[in-house]
């Protein structure tokens, strides 16, 4: 009736593989920058708005500047951004969602009402109004996208622990006197894993997006420092003049986006966690 | 089920409460901010601060001035705007119709398109379920503002000649309006379509197990009839439910659409007052389509438990 | 009037092929009733879904063999005519009444659309004759209650429901799977005596599958005994229950301690 498909497991561990070597190249550009792009990001030329050539390989934006050195300079900008905003997530989801779900009642009630608040905001109008309040830098970004993204995060947090606190191991480490929250943090957390994973990688993805579209519609990090969002809106600009400077930014944007999505996907299949 | 309804709403209640406190003290925290902007300049003499403190109630104490802007906005007062000194609600009226057109139109491509693309996944397996999650997993990765730009590129440098750009009011030309509103409604709807798919997919899956298609089946009805009155039909409910849900990523994503199609919505409205600093424009439009979405949210839930009372078994 | 000779069926599970009936072979004669009896995995249900060609959702198997239906093997047929047999000729009641209908459609319309496909009837003739169907299978108010949900019924109105919609074709050969296992023990005296009322009154042939030897004693003439995708023994039913010669024919009549109550009640 139907071919016979590769195993779920299998295919998930092929497209974690993958996606982990996507991350790499990812990360190897981030931490190198500076020192494997051919030009100065911020070095100008006579040679402005030039489609690809031999000299620059994606060609160069209005004032001359090479457009692959402010791609690779501008990603890590992006992507540091991604991490540390969503690091920064994951680890107040992990303090709300565990507190919530481990402790249970009046406690959980009141975190879970007070994240609902956050929740009800469409994410991206809410990190446009924090940011319009806070003035677009650096810190204040990193601590808008930190914001929007705690709520979801806490949830995926609490939903395991409510269950996994009421297994048999974690009476049994009570029993012989483990402390609660040492308990929370040895025996419980480590059984909620492979969905917090799935989140977070989803998430990240999520990430790229709000800070690539922030910094598209202007929020992003101040000039001149070079920024996906940015160069994309500006070869918009002048897409007429050069219409093929669109691709770089837009090829990175979906290549950092595809990378958590492809993750996402793997570890999911691989750890068996449900779709939803 | 009245009963029902009253309690969803009445939950709905502290979380409006909530979500008007963050939009009112969002803008309010700006440290000196507020009435600089509100007088319009950054350079101003004491005397015209403490003016426009005194005229936007500012020098009040901070619940006061809370309690009286939430009377306000539930009387439908949501302040007057900085930049044109115009009410926020008679600028922003327009805008929001615009912007649920546009919405409208992008959640029923993405209802159609998704559908369509779940269903040949789930019932054709093999190749065509790899081909549309690989689709998916490429559709989730393009930012809608990506492929706004990519479509605006294209049409706009090879085909200029159908000019679709150009934003036509739907009272001055109903069809005109739509076809304009056409392509932006294909970007805003190519992300949130792949939710639709997905939850397509896992919904005929669900739904083709069931004994009832079995029996379907063993009727010995034509596989056409089985398709539409058996699967389909049990399928959508669920469907449609989280087609409604993505109305929070529509509203978002509409801000980023409506400002590279330069369409005069909501999202264009807020993009505009975030650059002029329009504080009580940007308070009104948190607020409002905060309270559009959870209410929406409602909506879904009562209408899939009228539905479900008839689906669920026992 | 159906002659089934050396039928396999091989389910494809990833790759592995694991076969689940093994060259068995049985008859069905016209009229007549014929029971189907062993533990859950010993074949029956995949054999009388067999005869349907009835691949369960998603999964896929392999059929060997012969099914000859009036001299014709069903194995050959192409899926169009195929389903020309299915529900027309040969009809199937199945274990759980609960999930059997389509919770959007009303049970009126489940009959309708069955009637409209074989017998060419229009809509205000299948609803008549789907009105006579409900009444005959005991539904009380049949004018009304065809227009409501099946969640408005009973587990056992379901299942009286589902046989109207077997038999509103007056199929020659009705199978019926585990037709009583989900319902209360009262309601399935009730269903199966239906079951028997309705056979005579059609004139069709009922092969009927049970791990329960309860159900087939009063109902069915001849018994095939199944286990492990083998028939193991077979024969007259007072003979079988009399003198089994297999072991596990002995264990499963064993494990029956109800059998003269069901039997008196049956």
């Amino acid at each position: 009736m139907s071919e016979p498909a590769p195993r779920p497991r299998h295919r998930g561990q092929v497209m974690v593989a993958v996606g982990v070597a996507m991350l790499a190249t990812l990360i190897l550009i981030m931490i190198l920058g500076p020192s494997i792009a051919p030009y100065s990001p911020s070095a100008t030329s006579p040679n402005s708005l030039d489609g690809p050539t031999a000299a620059h390989w994606l060609g160069t934006d209005s004032i001359g500047r090479d457009l692959l050195s402010r791609l690779i300079v501008g990603g890590r900008g992006t992507l540091t951004i991604t991490f540390v905003a969503v690091a920064l997530a994951l680890t107040a989801g992990l303090i709300l969602g565990l507190t919530s779900g481990y402790i249970g009642g009046k406690v959980d009630l009141i975190i879970m009402r007070l994240l609902d608040v956050v929740f009800a905001f469409p994410v991206f109008l809410l990190a446009i109004a924090v940011v319009a309040a806070l003035g677009p830098t650096v810190k204040n970004l990193i601590l808008t996208i930190a914001i929007v993204y705690t709520p979801a995060m806490a949830r995926v947090v609490r939903a395991p622990v409510l269950s996994i606190k009421r297994w048999d191991h974690v009476e049994a480490a009570r029993s012989v006197g483990v402390g609660e929250f040492a308990i929370a943090l040895r025996h419980v957390l480590p059984m909620a894993i492979s969905p917090i994973l799935v989140q977070t990688s989803l998430i990240l993805a999520n990430t790229i997006f709000t800070v690539t579209a922030l910094s598209f519609l202007g929020l992003g990090p101040p000039p001149p420092d070079p920024n996906w969002g940015s160069m994309l809106a500006e070869a918009r600009q002048f897409m007429e003049l050069a219409p093929l400077t669109v691709i770089g930014p837009a090829v990175a944007i979906v290549f950092a986006s595809l990378t958590f999505i492809v993750l996402a996907n793997g570890l999911r299949e691989m750890l068996d966690v449900g779709s939803r | 089920m009245l009963r029902m309804i009253l309690v969803r709403l009445a939950l709905t209640v502290p979380i409006l409460l909530g979500v008007s406190i963050v939009a009112f003290g969002l803008m309010r925290a700006l440290p000196g901010d507020f009435v600089l902007a509100a007088a319009g300049t950054n350079t101003v003499s004491q005397e015209v601060i403490d003016t426009t403190r005194r005229q936007l109630g500012l020098d009040r104490p901070i619940w006061e001035q809370y309690g009286i802007w939430l009377q306000n906005a539930l009387s439908g007062d949501l302040g007057t705007s900085f930049a044109t000194k115009k009410p926020v609600v008679s600028e922003l009226l327009p805008r929001l119709a615009v912007t649920a057109e546009l919405t409208l139109m992008a959640g029923l491509t993405a209802l159609a398109f998704g559908a369509t693309t779940g269903l040949a996944s789930a019932r054709l397996r093999g190749r065509t379920d790899w081909a549309v999650r690989g689709l998916n997993s490429l559709l989730l990765a393009v930012p809608n503002f990506v492929i706004a730009t990519l479509i605006v590129l294209l049409f706009g440098l090879y085909f200029p000649t159908i000019g679709i750009f150009n934003y036509v009011p739907f009272a001055k030309d109903p069809l005109g309006n739509i076809v304009s509103l056409l392509l932006p409604a294909i970007s805003l709807a190519l992300t949130v379509s792949v939710t639709v798919s997905e939850n397509t997919r896992a919904a005929v899956l669900e739904v083709s197990s069931q004994d009832y298609v079995m029996v379907a089946r063993a009727k010995g009805l034509l596989a056409r009839t089985i398709l539409g009155n058996y699967l389909v039909r049990n399928a959508l409910t669920p469907v449609i439910t989280v087609t409604g849900l993505q109305l929070a990523a529509l509203l978002g994503g509409s801000i980023l659409i409506e400002t590279i199609f330069t369409i005069p919505g909501m999202g264009q409205y807020l993009f505009d007052s975030v650059t002029r600093r329009d504080y009580p424009v940007i308070q009104g439009i948190v607020l409002v389509s905060s309270t559009i979405v959870l209410l929406m949210n409602v909506l879904v839930d009562i209408a899939y438990a009228r539905v479900d009372a008839r689906v669920s078994y026992e | 009037m159906l002659e089934v000779r050396d039928l396999t069926a091989t389910f494809n599970r990833e790759g592995t092929p694991s076969q689940v009936v093994n060259r068995i072979a049985f008859d069905i004669a016209p009229g007549e009733a014929v029971g189907f009896v062993g533990e859950s995995g010993s074949g029956k249900s995949v054999t009388a879904r067999a005869v349907m060609r009835l691949a369960p959702e998603g999964s896929s198997i392999a059929w060997g063999g012969r099914i000859l239906f009036k001299g014709q093997d069903l194995l050959a047929l192409d899926e169009r005519q195929m389903r020309d047999v299915r529900g027309r000729r040969i009809a199937m009641v199945f274990q759980d009444p609960m999930a059997s209908l389509n919770p959007v459609m009303t049970v009126g319309q489940q009959i309708d659309d069955m009637l409209m496909r074989h017998m060419g009837l229009s809509q205000g003739a299948a609803r008549k004759r789907t009105i006579e169907l409900l009444a005959q299978v005991g539904i009380r108010d049949p004018e009304i209650r065809a227009d409501d949900y099946p969640h408005q019924f009973s587990g056992g109105m379901r299942q009286r429901v589902l046989i109207a919609i077997a038999v509103s074709c007056q199929p020659d050969l009705l199978i019926a799977d585990e037709p009583t296992t989900a319902l209360d023990v009262t309601v399935q005296a009730q269903i199966l005596r239906l079951l028997m009322r309705l056979r005579k009154e059609i004139g069709m042939a009922l092969m009927l599958i049970t791990h329960d030897f309860g159900v087939i004693a009063g109902m069915v003439e001849r018994v095939y005994v199944m286990h492990r995708g083998d028939i193991v023994e077979s024969g007259q039913v007072d003979a079988l229950f009399a003198d089994p010669k297999h072991d596990y024919t002995k264990a499963l009549l064993a494990a029956v301690p109800r059998i003269e109550t069901a039997r008196r009640s049956a």
